[in-house]
């Protein structure tokens, strides 16, 4: 026994939707067809025989695998176990350090926490960190530790479900309020242009992030499209995204654009975060009205792939300003971009190339991403399929979801399309004023 | 995969050597850390950065808020970097700007002196 034990400082929260179902042996059966799998994790030998001793006469049949380290009985903690028996005094794996460590690599397993008379006190703290329950050694004997493993899973199950209940309405208000605020309609009447969006949260509720995008098409015709990334993930981040998206499209209404509007903008932004650790990137294209020409700001944000028949490539190597929020009096240059008349250009967050390519600590980054896509778009996807595709393939690499939530927009000009319409031809919206420096 | 911190004093600067990944699940104890260090009057700080495998977007808020911390008590953060792919990570953000950059620990105390 280990006379003190390391806290909880380097755990952090990390539930692994890996199934690792709970083998169901009905209560009211105790002679169920197949023995129970108890992984006893115990260092001291004499302890061990004990606890096999004592569950050899249980009315249960039970198997018992014996492992003496932490690092052992994460080889032998496999789908077939159906209840661990954790010793805290492990060499590997001081206190309720084991505890934890088990729990995030296999969190669908119930666990009783076993403790000596000196560290009894250690109990109730490994049952308030995730244990279903705690036995002190001296005072186990074979129908007290047989009832306490079929106790153990029952509660298991019975909290498994209340958390799926609880997690799986969650997961729907939330995501009905992340359609509403962070995933607009975009405001756009050009027959000619054609915009598909994709919003992926990552893999666990607990990053819900703050990406967010938008749109509009102003009364000169020129084209504004946005997408961005409040750092961190979290309810405050997703709640900052929809602020600063509302707060964009308002000030393209109010008639700003460019770097008038990213002053403005990072503002508005300093003002509503929790924080001043929190910054967001943004990139921002304006397509002029003839679909031939373009500026594209990036505050911070990867930078767009045009798409056109002669290839991919990034519009631009670096940022034209620092993210939003980092400091006062931030300042945004712009690149111009020359589309052509057959275009597309692809916008995401960072999701997208943040996830793993191998084993390594490799990720896919935009080089990555440059002949993922050439490969997607010389095998024929367009559209959504192309977004999807992408998705899925990056997702293929990570291999499985990726923890960060991902957007990516897709705006194509298709030069068979009629072109927009001569000034006047469109309603103008409330508050649009219409081109101010448009002379082309 | 996980973060390892160690800090030591250096030439009057105290380096904070950082490996493995930097992500949301890893960047809390880093802030702890450089928290730590302001709350003991340390405020000129190199923060290593050769042996970090990833870096997110939370780290980046991380060291940004590292180095607003220290400029509250006109101190410095410094990094040091050669890994092209995490160099990457800042130009993109625009933080190539914000955080002087070095090759080599010896090269961030030197400059600055």
């Amino acid at each position: 026994m280990r006379p003190a034990y390391g806290g909880d400082g380097g755990a952090v929260e990390r539930t692994d939707y890996r199934a690792v179902p709970v083998p169901a042996p009905s209560a009211s059966d105790p002679a169920a067809a197949y023995p129970l799998r108890v992984l006893l994790i115990e260092d001291d030998a004499g302890d061990a025989f004990l606890v096999e001793e004592l569950l050899a006469d249980s009315p249960d049949p039970m198997e018992i695998v014996w492992a003496r380290s932490m690092a052992e009985a994460m080889v032998k903690l496999g789908e077939d176990i159906g209840c661990v028996l954790l010793d805290l005094g492990l060499p590997d794996a001081e206190g309720l350090n084991g505890l934890h460590r088990l729990l995030l690599f296999a969190p669908r397993t119930a666990v009783i926490v076993l403790t000596g008379l000196s560290d009894a006190h250690r109990g109730s703290a490994a049952v308030a960190a995730g244990a279903q329950d705690y036995l002190v050694k001296q005072e186990i004997d074979g129908s007290l530790l047989s009832r306490a493993i079929r106790y153990a899973l029952e509660r298991k199950r019975a909290d498994e479900s209340q958390r799926r209940l609880v997690e799986s309405e969650l997961r729907a208000q939330e995501n009905a309020r992340l359609e509403r605020g962070l995933l607009p309609a975009p405001i756009l009447r050009d027959p000619s242009l054609d915009f598909r969006a994709r919003y992926r949260p990552g893999r666990q509720r607990a990053l819900l992030g703050g990406d967010l995008y938008d749109a509009v098409q102003t009364a000169d015709g020129r084209v504004h499209v946005m997408i961005g990334d409040v750092c961190g993930h979290g309810p405050d981040e997703a709640a900052l995204g929809v602020n600063l998206r509302i707060a964009w499209r308002s000030l393209i209404f109010a008639g700003l654009t460019g770097g008038e509007l990213l002053t403005t903008l990072e503002r508005i932004f300093e003002h509503e975060r929790r924080s001043d650790e929190m910054f967001a990137t943004l990139c921002m294209t304006i397509i002029e009205p003839d679909r031939r020409r373009g500026r594209v700001y990036l505050a911070g944000h990867p930078a767009p792939l045009l798409l056109t028949p002669k290839g991919i490539a990034p519009l631009s190597e670096s940022a034209t300003g620092p993210a939003l929020g980092l400091f006062p009096d931030g300042r945004w240059s712009h690149e111009s971009m020359e589309l052509g008349t057959d275009w597309s250009l692809l916008l995401y967050t960072d999701g997208l190339i943040e996830g793993r390519i191998g084993p390594g600590p490799e990720r896919l980054g935009t080089d990555g991403l440059l002949p993922l896509i050439g490969r997607l778009l010389a095998a024929g996807h367009s559209g959504y399929d192309l977004i999807d595709s992408a998705v899925a393939a990056v997702e293929d690499l990570h291999g499985g979801s990726l923890n960060d939530d991902v957007a990516v927009l897709l705006l194509r000009h298709d030069p068979e399309r009629p072109l927009y319409g001569v000034q006047g031809e469109h309603p103008v919206l409330p508050g649009q004023t219409t081109g101010e420096d448009d002379t082309a | 995969m996980d973060l390892s911190l160690s800090t030591r004093t250096e030439g009057g600067r105290t380096i904070v050597e950082v490996g493995g990944e930097i992500d949301v699940y890893t960047a809390p104890k880093l802030r702890e850390q450089l928290v730590e260090l302001v709350n003991e009057g340390q405020f000129h700080l190199i923060v290593d950065m050769e042996a970090v495998d990833f870096l997110d977007s939370t780290g980046l808020g991380v060291l940004v808020g590292g180095l607003k911390r220290v400029r509250a008590h006109e101190g410095s953060l410094q990094l040091v970097c050669t890994q092209e792919r995490i160099l990457k990570i800042f130009r993109i953000t625009g933080l190539t700007k914000v955080f002087p950059i070095h090759p080599s620990v010896a090269v961030a105390i030197a400059s600055s002196d």
